[in-house]
């Protein structure tokens, strides 16, 4: 297996108290494989991917227990240099959500698609500018050549994005962790970035995490999908069967508020109420108070229940 | 972008004549430069012809577009004491001033720019504590007095550095310390919130995320943004420092500009007085005009006309 | 107010304040020596704690065997006389200006910001110069010379205070109401824009103290037989190598003054209008 996490707990120690961000989740990603982490803003997936890099804001965050191991490799325990030299850049790459805000205004951009291939190593002096101009080739980027010294207010909002995407893919990471790369996106540009992580993958083989609140996005880029709630992970499947029969509560609610072509105009739904404080979580099952099939056993924590081959939920009416 | 520096330009004009007018009409409050020129003795005739000959006897306002007309074309009169053209006076000494100026500009940036960013890194840190309490000292110490210190322990005491006299480095020290000293707290403070919010943008932390090593995180990446606005601010330092510049180089018998003004105001050179203070107020208009010039330098974006 | 007011107060520097307030108000009689009294056979007598010092003359006596202690209190008399009016004139000059142009707008506003602009475009160092050339220097040149250089800081910041009152409503109103001008001005504006006055004339505090100190260094300010804090530091530059203390000392009660000063300022700001903290 290329990634395994086991029961990643990540902490934020504010001023309130303690805030248990990633609470004890677990999943694995394979070699070419595309994993869809899938939730609301502040249900803990993007710390879940900053915890794979260790970047957690600083003095706050931190990895309190659990795993994270890359081909075999522990990086929990690993220390900061070691993170900087071979993990960050070089096997596990980001892709951050606001291309406007991603690339530093005042550095040429091949500079800055330059700056991990010349940090890892990999490529020096004439090697590194042809080395650019390759990998601006391989995200599409028009006449890369000619654009090297130019800065990132000359592109389109699309255009960043690729330029992000080819400093993340210049080392050709194993594991590449793209977090809303779409969300500030148009319409039209969201499907060329999608399109583009595609062809990526296809290319090289990583293993791709995709963090994304649209269940959309992520069907259509994803083979297995990880729906997190307060923390946790309460359904994780293949897409296919998530969404043919989705068995969270949660999961369903979520999937009844994606407006859908071809069927009849439905109201959105939202879900009514809000997630729980994470400083002081209740108990028992985190969806409990929103629950619309809330029962009395739902204030001891859920069992995980496999229900297909890889398909399973974190729901007492499962059982 | 040309439109507003036309603009600048035009208003720099206007401030440059303001500034003469002022200097002109102050002139005119110690009385009647004539008393000066003449010996207490001369004759009532001879005083008529030189108030004549002068132009003295006209309107003020006259008498102003006159000084003006001279003024553009280099005319301040000779020096009542050196017996030469004020202005020559001006423009030999000109260099070392500036000279001066710039050490002192660079040793503020040279302290500035690594205590600032440290304070940003290690926010809250001793680094930051300690440059904070420098800050409320600094602001608090006369640069004049600074200078003096500096030459009863680095000179006095300790014999490590000339007290005065200009041509050697060693020279340049102690002056360039002590004016470079007063603005070192307000751009440390500067580079220190630039630096802040650059940290916390998401292209730095992209950058980490890619494994740049945190050396050039900060040293390379983060400091060239957290520069436009310490960099955009250096004309109005080096305006500053021309002001200063008046009392360092008397402290260390600097061969300034401002040396000579002052030992102009106690001989009643006027001449040279105004002089000086026109040019040191050309300077001084020319280094903010540069401000807005010097942006686009540093700012791709607006190089670019965005 | 009441107790809250008073939280957090920086009473060090209060006190410093206090203490020069007093030492300028007491005047002759809390002085331990005439300042100006001679005695040559303690010249160069050092501070207490050095060897040949006594508490006879507890901070050491200057190359006339004047007392150092006696001077300094003494000094603080022209820092604050030069303070109070220095500030007086430009605050007042400088509130006009602003409430007139940014009340009124239009040309006066424009001549208002074009003179501010002239003001700016000479040092103020030089001003002072080209002033103390023209004139007799002393204590009065300098108070001229600050009034000229800071009324425009005052201007602008009243000014755009006044640009943001008077659309508001009660503005408004009261001139739709036919409320004369001037009472607007005593009534309306002037309670509005006392707040920030009182934080910048303290703030200014210390630098009229650097700034005076600076001029009668230069011989442009104070002059003999009158005592100020930056005439003895320029009394003492002369004998440098025979008595460092009289160099030290008046630098010192320069710097307490100034830090107590502007810490107490920062304090008052942050209390009263902490919209200005980018000062």
């Amino acid at each position: 297996m290329l990634l395994s996490v086991r029961d990643l707990q990540t902490h934020l120690h504010l001023k309130r108290g303690v805030l248990r961000a990633v609470d004890g989740i677990s999943f694995d990603v394979a070699e070419g494989e595309t994993l869809g982490l899938v939730g609301e803003s502040g249900s803990g997936k993007t710390l879940t991917g900053l915890s794979l890099l260790r970047l957690l804001p600083k003095g706050s965050g931190r990895i309190v227990g659990g795993s994270i191991k890359l081909d075999g490799q522990e990086l929990t325990t690993l220390s900061e240099s070691a993170l900087a030299r071979d993990i960050r850049g070089r096997k596990i790459a980001m892709i951050m959500q606001d291309p406007m805000t991603s690339l530093n205004p005042v550095f040429s951009i091949g500079d800055q698609v330059g700056s991990p291939l010349r940090n890892h190593d990999i490529a020096r002096g004439a090697a590194l500018r042809s080395a650019v101009v390759d990998v601006l080739q391989r995200v599409r980027l028009p006449s890369p050549a000619d654009r090297l010294g130019d800065y990132p207010h000359q592109f389109s909002g699309g255009q960043r994005q690729r330029i992000v995407a080819a400093m993340a893919i210049g080392c050709t990471p194993r594991l590449l962790v793209a977090d809303e790369p779409t969300t500030a996106l148009d319409v039209t540009i969201q499907v060329q970035i999608i399109n583009l992580l595609r062809t990526i993958q296809a290319d090289t083989g990583a293993g791709i995490i995709l963090i994304t609140h649209d269940l959309g996005v992520a069907a259509s880029l994803c083979r297995r999908i990880a729906v997190m709630y307060a923390g946790q992970i309460i359904e994780t499947g293949p897409v296919r069967a998530i969404y043919r029969t989705p068995s969270h509560p949660y999961t369903k609610a979520l999937l009844a508020a994606i407006p859908r072509l071809g069927a009849k105009r439905t109201r959105l739904v939202a879900i009514a109420g809000q997630p729980p404080s994470l400083i002081d979580p209740p108990s028992g099952c985190r969806f409990a108070a929103r629950c619309t099939q809330r029962m009395d056993k739902c204030a001891e924590a859920p069992p995980t229940v496999t229900l297909s081959d890889g398909h399973s939920a974190a729901c007492w009416k499962l059982v | 972008m040309s439109g507003f520096f036309t603009r600048r330009l035009i208003q720099g004009v206007i401030s440059i004549i303001g500034a003469s007018m002022i200097i002109f009409v102050i002139s005119r409050l110690s009385g009647d430069p004539i008393l000066m020129l003449l010996p207490n003795d001369a004759p009532a005739s001879m005083i008529e012809e030189t108030r004549r000959n002068l132009g003295l006897d006209k309107p003020l306002w006259v008498q102003y577009l006159i000084f003006a007309q001279n003024a553009l074309v280099g005319d301040f009169g000779n020096s009542y004491r050196w017996k030469m053209p004020a202005l020559k006076l001006i423009l030999d000494r000109l260099p070392a001033t500036i000279e001066l100026a710039l050490s002192g500009l660079l040793f503020s940036v040279a302290v500035a720019v690594p205590v600032g960013v440290m304070s940003a890194v290690h926010r809250g840190g001793w680094i930051d504590r300690i440059g904070r309490v420098f800050a409320m000292l600094g602001q608090a110490m006369p640069a004049f007095w600074v200078g003096l210190l500096l030459i009863l322990v680095f000179a006095i005491k300790l014999n490590w550095l000339p007290a005065f006299g200009h041509g050697s480095w060693a020279q340049l020290v102690l002056p360039a310390i002590s004016l470079g000293w007063y603005p070192v707290a307000a751009q440390t403070r500067i580079v220190r919130s630039a630096m802040l919010d650059v940290l916390d943008s998401d292209h730095i932390r992209l950058s980490r995320a890619l494994g740049t090593p945190e050396r050039l995180i900060i040293w390379k990446y983060a400091l060239r943004n957290a520069a436009v606005p310490l960099l955009t601010m250096l004309g109005v330092y080096f305006a500053a420092m021309l002001g200063g510049a008046f009392v360092v180089e008397t402290i260390f018998a600097w061969p300034g500009v401002g040396r000579t003004v002052v030992e102009a105001v106690f001989s009643r050179d006027f001449p040279v007085v105004q002089a000086g203070v026109l040019f040191t107020s050309i300077l001084f208009v020319m280094s903010n005009l540069l401000v807005d010039l010097s942006y686009g330098l540093v700012d791709p974006r607006i190089r670019h006309g965005r | 107010m009441g107790a809250s007011m008073w939280r957090g107060v920086p009473w060090i520097p209060l006190a410093i304040l206090a203490a020069v307030g007093i030492f300028a108000a007491g005047g002759e009689w809390l002085l331990p020596f005439d300042p100006n009294e001679l005695d040559l056979g303690s010249a160069f007598k050092p501070p207490f704690w050095l060897e040949g010092g006594d508490f006879a003359n507890p901070l050491g006596a200057d190359n006339l065997g004047r007392d150092i202690l006696s001077r300094i209190m003494a000094g603080s008399r022209v820092s604050v006389i030069v303070a109070f009016y220095a500030i007086l004139f430009s605050g007042g000059i400088g509130a006009i200006a602003g409430m007139i142009a940014g009340y009124f707008g239009g040309w006066v506003d424009t001549l208002l910001m074009r003179l501010i602009e002239i003001q700016q475009s000479v040092p103020a160092i030089a001003l002072a110069l080209i002033l103390a050339a023209a004139l007799e220097p002393g204590l009065w040149t300098v108070v001229v010379v600050i009034v000229l250089t800071y009324w425009a800081w005052y201007a602008r910041i009243i000014r755009g205070e006044i640009m943001a009152l008077k659309n508001r409503d009660y503005i408004a109103f009261a001139r739709v109401a036919g409320v004369g001008t001037p009472t607007i001005f005593v009534r309306h504006l002037l309670p509005n824009i006392f707040n920030t006055l009182v934080v910048l004339a303290t703030l200014q505090v210390g630098q009229v103290i650097l700034f005076e100190a600076s001029l009668s260094f230069l011989g442009l300010g104070i002059q003999q037989p009158d005592i100020s804090w930056g005439l003895m530091l320029s009394d003492a530059r002369q004998y440098i190598t025979n008595a460092w203390w009289a160099i030290t000392m008046p630098g010192i009660a320069i710097m307490l003054t100034c830090l107590a000063s502007n810490i107490f300022g920062d304090w008052l700001r942050d209390r009263l209008d902490p919209q200005l903290r980018q000062l």
